[in-house]
């Protein structure tokens, strides 16, 4: 078993590892392409080859990331003796009596781990912060740019100004300065993560109110089930503070996890990346409102009565939301760089993780000598982002279609 | 170009067919549309939205898009086939030879470059001129497009312009290359009329001038008239009626074009004594026309088994000038039968007073500078309105875009409040009470509809959920389930089939949707209902049935109808009092009658002159006004109207318009002018419209 697998073989070991995601595959599209008439603009994506590619590469990496336990070959954190650089396709040399697989499919790194399985790894770390937080970003950048630009005047000044602080600010210092040990001292991003988690809660109180206050049942229904989930959510993400964990142990006597908490460190980068993103949402949501205000139906809703926010989260938002949904796309992107990025200055996360911008980071400094644990998962982060712009190309496309 | 025998037609469409192919189907545009036009004859092409008119336009030009295709056919311009002809060939023919001009002036033109340039470009690329006298030329034409101060208008960029002087450029660009055949699709739809009225005659004028033959677009028969010295009328892709105007006018052949003319309010047609007759049914959608004719299952005359049989050819008129018509029964249909009388309908009565204003002023003030320093200039959108309203009653009140009729809506709504002055609805002062503070019963009881159907329904949400909104926010009905089932009786009272509760507003056509608006301000129980301009959007057969319907509404509920709107002929045909405003000022009021007969305010004159009548029989007065409506961040002094009225002259002592703002006059029958005319001058009026002795 010294020899290395040749680059066919590999490659078709590779297929057969992400067999769930195939079929997964499968599935979705035969589902959508038959269903495509009934499904609205999701349906219409089918319709477009640059669309069709697009949602194919991000759902590649979504199954990825979900079956994530079944593809991996190794233990992403695994060391194994004499794989340390192992070129792809190479054996191993103990099998422990065959529970191992018998390859590493894509060599190993400087500290002998299994790239494959790391880049594997890799994407359900990367895809679960990114398109979470996101959609944080639009949640902030939503509320504050509807008011901004529906109401207008000093309100919407001061909002843009704000934004434009943000913006004008450069995003890596801004991200080294959130994300250094001293800052953490001092409490701002628990601060900020105060601050920016609350905008989900007062986001979905304000839309069932404003919709249902003229039936007080159903709306006191709605607006209690998002304060209790809400605020339980926040307190666990925001301050580590979720008192599920404690009361269900104490009844239960054993140690369980709580429902929702979150890595310091994670906190901080998801904190980073919500700051920058949503001052640019709000840009957008503000420019899309300014136009659509001026249409008959918002007239029409003011001269009923409604209240402002009816007007805007029921009668502009829903009508704004073509673009929004494009820029979500091309947004979670920008977010995976962003993150890939701060991986490699090795910011935020633990530097055992098998995020792709840390992985990056690590095999550059043996680039010249073995490409492979760089290239990989550089090749991941690059097909997940062209995915996501294509689909969002794609959604752009054949809205504008009839 | 020299082989080409000018006592041949400049352009001649033989059967022509055109298609437009989408992701699910081939959609037939135009089928078997054929014309000719002469050297120096305007065409008029006329149809509702949706009948391959601008198509028609489009394939001449030879600009269907990606998806449109001519499928069969021919369309020959000076002899040449220019459905097979070559790119290169067709871009020395557009421009120089066959010029377009569409509808809204502001996007033919470039915003980044000078009126000037952009003009001297079109014979310098045609016909490598040089540029000073290139520029000449332009000058020339500008001059010829009746501009005041051409050097200044050559130097200025196009949003420096009115749209009335947007349009004239887009005119004169198309004449600098001196084409042969110039397109007009709806040039004038989107100005007002009384500069629609001056685009008119200068197209006219210029047509005569240069020998150019025209293809004139529009959906409004009157103009057709006034523009055109043959039309082709189109229904559903298809010519069905073509010839001399005046012979179509008179003696139409085809019953589609019949019931056009019965659904638009000429002057003589009343609400109650001679209502409009609209066309029953909708236009097809152009995959689902109907087998034989088209326009079959709306026809009076329609017979199963015959008009349903065969595609229907046309056939010639005899003894007219080259009249056809696309209709089997041409001969058998008694063409004079006068109308089918339809049920006259009671006039509504007249009741108490439920909306007075007195001395209304609206000012707004915007800040000069860019950063909010600089003088403060005041905007007076209304100045001193003072009218009232009873119930039952329908009061018109007409102007031109920027005289204040949208500001006093918004007044009178809450959405704004009032500067001064006092509004009085139902025993409430509600002049500075915003629509927030005011109680539901009052804001469900004034309600607004809307003008543009493509924009008054959220596209976001189904119909059904739109009422039951406006439902839950006046608090009507008790449960929801009470609320759905008021929502669809209000769908019955509007017409519409209940099964629309659950469509999308896209997959309505512009006159249900407007019904639905009629159904979502009524939801309430309104009892004063603005419309403002509810049916200039909608082609005219349906403008009937919306007006139909608006009237059976108000006889039923006695709501008090405030009409909004630019259109004379339908103000006559509705309203009980007009209102006629200019600048912020009311400058005439009075009945019907009396706003319609002398003597008048001499803008309503030029209005009334201004609005092409489709009746061969109706001589107008022409008055065409100079220039524009001033803008009224800065009118001018005196009488508002002063900078264009052409009775100024007449008014002792000189000069007085110019210094003094006239007081209303109150003539017999509460009849109220202001204007400082005597009442010697006044007294001599002619009437506008004379109906000529058949």
């Amino acid at each position: 078993m010294e020899t290395e697998l040749p680059w066919g073989p590999i490659f078709a070991r590779m297929l057969v590892q992400f067999l769930p995601v195939w079929i997964a595959l499968i599935v979705t599209f035969t589902l959508s392409i038959v269903y495509r008439r009934r499904l609205g603009l999701y349906g219409k994506l089918f319709d477009s080859p640059v669309g069709m590619i697009g949602f194919g590469l991000v759902m590649f990496w979504v199954f990825t990331a979900i079956f994530a336990d079944l593809i991996i070959t190794h233990d992403p954190l695994a060391q194994l003796s004499g794989l340390k650089n192992a070129v792809p396709g190479s054996a191993l040399k103990d099998t422990r009596g065959d529970t191992l697989y018998p390859y590493y499919l894509l060599g190993g790194d400087s500290l002998a781990r299994d790239v494959f399985s790391r880049m594997v790894m890799g994407a359900r770390r990367v895809l679960s912060i990114a398109p979470a937080a996101t959609l944080f970003a639009f949640m902030v950048g939503i509320t504050l740019g509807l008011p901004a630009g529906y109401l207008g005047g000093k309100l919407d000044t001061i909002l843009s100004f704000i934004a434009n602080l943000v913006l004008a600010f450069p995003v890596i210092l801004l991200f080294y300065l959130l994300v250094t040990p001293e800052i953490r001292v001092t409490g701002i991003p628990i601060a900020l993560a105060a601050v920016l988690f609350l905008f989900p809660i007062i986001f979905l109180t304000i839309l069932w109110n404003s919709r249902y206050f003229t039936n007080p049942p159903q709306r006191n229904l709605y607006v209690g089930a998002t304060l209790v989930i809400g605020l339980w959510a926040y307190s666990g993400l925001a301050f580590n503070a979720d008192p599920s964990g404690e009361i269900l142990s104490a009844i239960s006597g054993r140690n369980v996890r709580d429902v929702f908490s979150m890595d310091p460190n994670l906190l901080n980068v998801f904190v980073s990346v919500v700051f920058v993103n949503a001052p640019t949402v709000f840009r957008i949501v503000r420019g899309i409102v300014m136009d659509l205000k001026a249409r008959d139906y918002v007239a029409a809703g003011q001269t009923r009565g409604e209240g402002p926010w009816y007007i805007m989260l029921w009668e502009i938002l829903p009508n704004a939301r073509g673009p929004l949904i494009v820029d979500f796309c091309l947004r979670i992107g920008y977010t995976t760089i962003l993150l890939g990025t701060l991986g490699f200055f090795g910011l935020g996360v633990s530097p055992e993780s098998p995020d792709w911008g840390s992985t990056i980071n690590s095999g550059r400094k043996l680039l010249t000598l073995f490409p492979h644990p760089a290239v990989v998962p550089a090749l991941a982060l690059m097909s997940l982002v062209l995915g996501l712009n294509l689909l969002a190309d794609g959604l752009r496309e054949e809205s504008l279609k009839d | 170009m020299t082989d080409w025998d000018p006592s041949k037609p400049i352009l001649e469409i033989d059967n022509l067919s055109i298609s437009f192919f989408t992701r699910l189907r081939e959609i037939p545009a135009v089928m078997d549309f054929s014309c000719k036009v002469m050297a120096g004859e305007s065409m008029g092409l006329v149809g509702e939205s949706g009948c391959g008119k601008s198509t028609v336009a489009l394939a001449v030009m030879r600009d269907l898009g990606k998806n449109g295709r001519i499928v069969a056919g021919s369309i020959k311009f000076k002899g040449r086939d220019l459905t097979h002809m070559g790119d290169e060939e067709l871009r020395h023919i557009r421009g120089s030879e066959i010029a377009m001009i569409y509808q809204e002036p502001m996007a033919s033109l470039n915003p980044a470059m000078k009126i000037g340039a952009q003009l001297a470009e079109v014979p310098m690329i045609h016909r490598g001129m040089a540029k000073t006298e290139a520029w000449q030329l332009a000058r020339q034409i500008v001059a010829d497009v009746r501009l005041p101060d051409p050097d200044r208008i050559l130097n200025a960029y196009p949003h420096q312009l009115s749209g009335g002087q947007q349009q004239r450029i887009v005119i004169a660009m198309a004449l600098m290359s001196k084409p042969a055949l110039l397109i007009l699709d709806e040039p004038t739809t989107a100005l007002d009329v009384t500069v629609e009225a001056g685009i008119v005659d200068l197209v006219k004028d210029l047509g005569e001038k240069y020998g150019t033959s025209m293809l004139f677009i529009s959906h409004n028969l009157g103009l057709i008239l006034d523009v055109c010295d043959r039309l082709c009328v189109m229904y559903s892709g298809e010519a069905v009626e073509t010839g001399n105007v005046v012979e179509v006018f008179d003696k139409m052949r085809h019953p589609y074009t019949q019931a056009l003319f019965r659904s638009i309010p000429l002057p003589g047609a009343d609400k109650n004594a001679r209502p409009l007759v609209s066309i029953p049914g909708n236009f097809p959608l152009p995959h689902e026309r109907p087998p034989g004719c088209n326009f079959g299952p709306r026809c009076d005359y329609f017979q199963s088994g015959r008009c349903d049989a065969v595609e229907v050819p046309m056939y010639d008129v005899p003894d007219d000038d080259r009249h056809a018509t696309r209709c089997l029964k041409w001969q058998e249909i008694d063409w004079d039968a006068p109308m089918k009388a339809k049920v006259t309908k009671p006039k509504t009565p007249i009741g108490r007073v439920v909306l007075k204003m007195d001395d209304l002023q609206k000012y707004y003030s915007i800040s000069g500078g860019a950063f909010g320093g600089g003088t403060k200039k005041v905007v007076k959108a209304n100045e001193s309105l003072s009218f009232e309203a009873r119930e039952g009653e329908t009061l018109a009140i007409v102007g031109e875009s920027g005289c204040g009729k949208s500001t006093f809506a918004k007044v009178l709504m809450g959405m704004e409040t009032a500067t001064s002055g006092s509004i009085m609805l139902f025993d409430e002062n509600v002049q500075s009470t915003p629509i927030q503070k005011r109680n539901t019963d009052t804001v469900s009881s004034v309600q607004m509809v809307f003008q543009n159907p493509f924009d008054t329904l959220n596209p976001s949400m189904n119909v059904g959920r739109q009422i039951i909104r406006a439902l839950e926010i006046f608090k009507q009905g008790a449960s929801d389930q009470e609320r759905s089932d008021r929502m669809l009786q209000l769908l019955d009272l509007v017409k519409l089939p209940r099964a629309f509760a659950e469509r999308m507003p896209r997959q309505l056509s512009g006159g249900q949707k407007q019904r639905v608006g009629i159904a979502r301000a009524f939801a309430g129980g309104a009892k004063v209902v603005v419309a403002d301009e509810p049916v200039s959007a909608l082609d005219v057969s349906v403008q009937a049935a919306v007006t139909d319907l608006l009237m059976d509404i108000q006889r039923e509920n006695k709501t008090t109808l405030l009409f909004i709107s630019h259109d004379l002929s339908i103000v006559r045909y509705l309203s009980d009092r007009v209102m006629v405003m200019y600048l912020g000022h009311v400058v005439e009021m009075g009945t019907t009658d009396q706003v319609f007969q002398p003597p008048y305010h001499p803008y309503t004159e030029a209005l009334l002159s201004a609005v092409p009548v489709a009746d061969t029989k109706v001589i107008r007065k022409r008055i065409v006004l100079e220039g524009d409506i001033p803008s009224a961040v800065n009118p001018p002094p005196g009488c508002p109207f002063q900078t264009r009225c052409r009775w100024k002259s007449q008014v002792l002592p000189a000069g007085l318009c110019d210094r003094e703002m006239p007081p209303v006059r109150v003539l017999e029958g509460k009849h109220q002018i202001k204007c400082h005319l005597p009442d010697d001058v006044l007294a001599q009026m002619e009437p506008v419209i004379k109906i000529a002795a058949e």
